[in-house]
């Protein structure tokens, strides 16, 4: 029997390069709900074409493990990092953050042996800037997939920052070939669907 | 008379978990347990009728740091349970991403634990963030290594985090021959790297070994020749990857595997008796406050032969290697060996890659319901992962993570330790302890009599 549900997942586009000069990383967890936003926002970035230069990394819980404390500043200029932040805020509504701004423990990497945040070790020699969306429900403990219709809406705004903080017009970044059209017919600048 | 201290949270590593030691007047500790303090969160429910290929991507993002293993040992159990061989082109790619994960893993704890550690010949503890000379360089070779693991994981895997290549039948895709040279020339380039990484950090552990005393604190701490000795078993199941149910000489035997709850195994209500303010970071818990291990305990206690086991590089060594070197230092040395053999491991695989074999198993069957189990000697030890599928729906779901077998026998290694010592001992487990904690336990029959968050 063939499963149809087992399509191919989209190609990492550059898989010899670990770090590009900017780096997009989705954190969160999509087993507790909203805190799945980081992924879903990775996803969608995944069918734009970004700039050679950027390098956008699906983080899961593993960003202080993996990334941060892995970055090289020669190479790595600036960081963006997609997640969801409780700052008050209806819920979808997305803010752009720096890491001065975080609370304690944010971030906190439990390899780091001060407990430090692995973003203030970096920030002064990496622009690092967070985009947090202000999540519904986070349901942890207690595992639960899918995001809220608030946060699921807060993506395609959370693609336009991405774009501005990043530097890129969106009309660039629209991949004619997986969706397949013909050049000239897309959009050549403006917002992103929906957004 | 004895006294209750509390270490909480232990610190340097994944997830929360806490030590409840309770020690003499010498401060020597007579019954230590470790246990994580991260609630249960119930991934083998919500694992019940998903298809078997989301079951995996569901089980790695339990925890932060061990996505490849889950990934691979709950793939692997899927497919175990449906019986469906991969390709070996598929198994090669798998085996070059178990074999990074591991790179990765062994340089990331290196960082971990050198902060308890001493320059030899000095007295000075070791910084591995700081601007100076000679630890700058060593740190600079420690990212390298890290990098090479999780690049050359990135090209055989699709990603360095969550391995997006991974499928039920094999791989998504195999890689191009230059994919293929590029991951060749970075494990050569590692290997040198791994080789003077091994041979330092087994001088600075052997230093530290035969210190008479080391600072803890301010604290000046005898540092006692046995330092994390246990007479629990070893548990591996392979030198580098793993072992399935579907082998005709299956390494792990799930007859011989039971898990129980952990208040018969920890100790029960006490009032903390004995505070160190100055004990990093932050000092010990308050004079006065209540702990209770057995019911703050989130994990069950797996048993293999009735009896807790240590899993892990030394558990590897000492199965397939001929290693006896018992201790806290024993068990670090023994990480630090997997360096180089990794690579090797790695290196013999990339040869063996044909580019142009296919990945993708024939036929892929719907599970008549059978019980399929896997393991992945993951980094920090034997990740098993048990499923049963049937007309491709899963039916049943259950990790046993390596932190939850090594638990109990940590807390046996404690005895006989200075209290201070006690997180040292732990961070030889290289813990990861988000992933540890769920609940199943069995009655005498082995039947579930508890799966729930017990706080």
């Amino acid at each position: 029997m063939s499963h149809p549900e087992i399509a191919p997942p989209s190609e990492n586009k550059n898989p010899e390069t670990l770090f590009t000069e900017i780096v997009i990383v989705g954190c969160g967890n999509p087993l507790f709900s909203d805190d799945g936003f980081g992924k879903a926002v990775f996803e969608e970035l995944e069918n734009l074409t970004l700039p050679d230069n950027v390098k956008v990394i699906d983080g899961g819980l593993g960003g202080p493990h993996f990334i941060f404390t892995l970055l090289d500043p020669e190479v790595t200029k600036k960081l963006v990092i997609i997640d969801i932040a409780d700052y008050g805020a209806k819920p979808g509504q997305v803010t752009k953050l720096k890491p001065e701004d975080l609370p304690p423990g944010a971030y906190r990497d439990a390899h780091s042996w001060d407990l430090a945040e692995p973003l203030q070790r970096i920030k002064d020699q990496i622009d690092v800037t967070i985009i947090g969306c202000q999540p519904a429900r986070v349901t942890a403990p207690e595992f639960e997939l899918g995001l809220s219709d608030e946060v699921q809406r807060a993506i395609p705004k959370t693609i336009r920052v991405i774009l501005e903080t990043i530097g890129v017009d969106y009309g660039t970044t629209i991949n004619l070939q997986e969706e397949g059209r013909q050049p000239g017919t897309a959009k050549s600048s403006g917002s992103p669907k929906n957004g | 008379m004895s006294k209750v201290v509390e270490i909480s949270p232990t610190t340097r590593h994944e997830g929360h978990s806490k030590l409840v030691l309770k020690v003499n007047d010498a401060g020597i500790i007579e019954t230590g347990n470790w246990c994580s303090i991260t609630p249960v969160r119930g991934v083998e429910k919500l694992a019940v009728g998903k298809t078997p290929e989301q079951v995996p991507k569901i089980a790695s993002r339990v925890c932060g740091i061990c996505p490849i293993a889950h990934t691979l040992a709950a793939t692997e159990s899927m497919e175990a349970s449906i019986k469906c061989e991969i390709p070996k082109d598929a198994l090669m790619l798998r085996h070059i991403l178990q074999m990074a994960n591991r790179l990765h893993s062994i340089a990331l704890h290196d960082i971990l634990i050198l902060p308890d550690l001493y320059l030899p010949g000095t007295e000075t503890k070791i910084n591995p963030f700081t601007a100076e000379e000679p630890v700058r360089t060593v740190a600079k070779r420690i990212q390298r290594l890290r990098e090479i693991g999780q690049t050359i994981g990135q090209i055989a895997g699709g990603d360095c985090i969550h391995p997006r290549n991974t499928r039920i039948g094999g791989m998504y895709r195999n890689c191009s021959e230059n994919a293929k040279t590029k991951m060749h020339d970075l494990a050569k380039e590692a290997l040198p790297l791994a080789k003077a990484q091994m041979d330092l950090m087994i001088a600075i552990l052997r230093n530290y070994q035969a210190r008479e005393s080391v600072d803890v604190g301010g604290m000046k701490v005898a540092m006692p020749k046995t330092l994390g000795y246990h007479n629990q078993g070893y548990l591996a199941t392979h030198p580098f990857y793993g072992s399935s149910s579907m082998e005709e000489h299956p390494t792990w035997d799930i007859e011989r595997f039971k898990e129980v709850r952990p208040w018969d195994w920890y100790m029960g209500e006490m009032d903390i008796t004995l505070e160190e303010p100055r004990y990093p970071i932050g000092g010990t818990t308050k004079l006065g406050t209540k702990c209770n291990p057995q019911m703050e305990a989130c994990t069950g206690i797996p048993l293999y032969d009735g009896q807790p086991v240590e899993v892990g590089p030394r558990s590897r060594l000492v199965k397939y290697r001929h290693y006896d070197e018992k201790g806290t230092v024993g068990q670090n040395v023994a990480r630090e060996m997997e360096y180089v053999d990794s690579l090797y491991e790695m290196l013999d695989k990339i040869d063996a890659l044909n580019t142009n074999g296919k990945v993708v198993a024939d036929h892929i069957p719907d599970g008549d319901g059978s019980l399929g189990w896997a393991s992945n000697e993951a980094p920090r030890g034997t990740d098993v992962h048990i499923a049963r599928v049937k007309d491709w729906k899963v039916q049943y779901f259950s990790m046993l993570v390596p932190t939850t077998w090594n638990f109990a026998t940590c807390s046996a290694a404690l005895t006989g330790a200075p209290w201070q010592l006690a997180e040292v001992i732990m961070r030889g487990y290289d813990p990861c302890v988000s992933c540890a904690t769920h609940m199943i336990v069995l009655d005498e029959d082995n039947k579930v009599v508890a799966q729930k968050l017990i706080q």
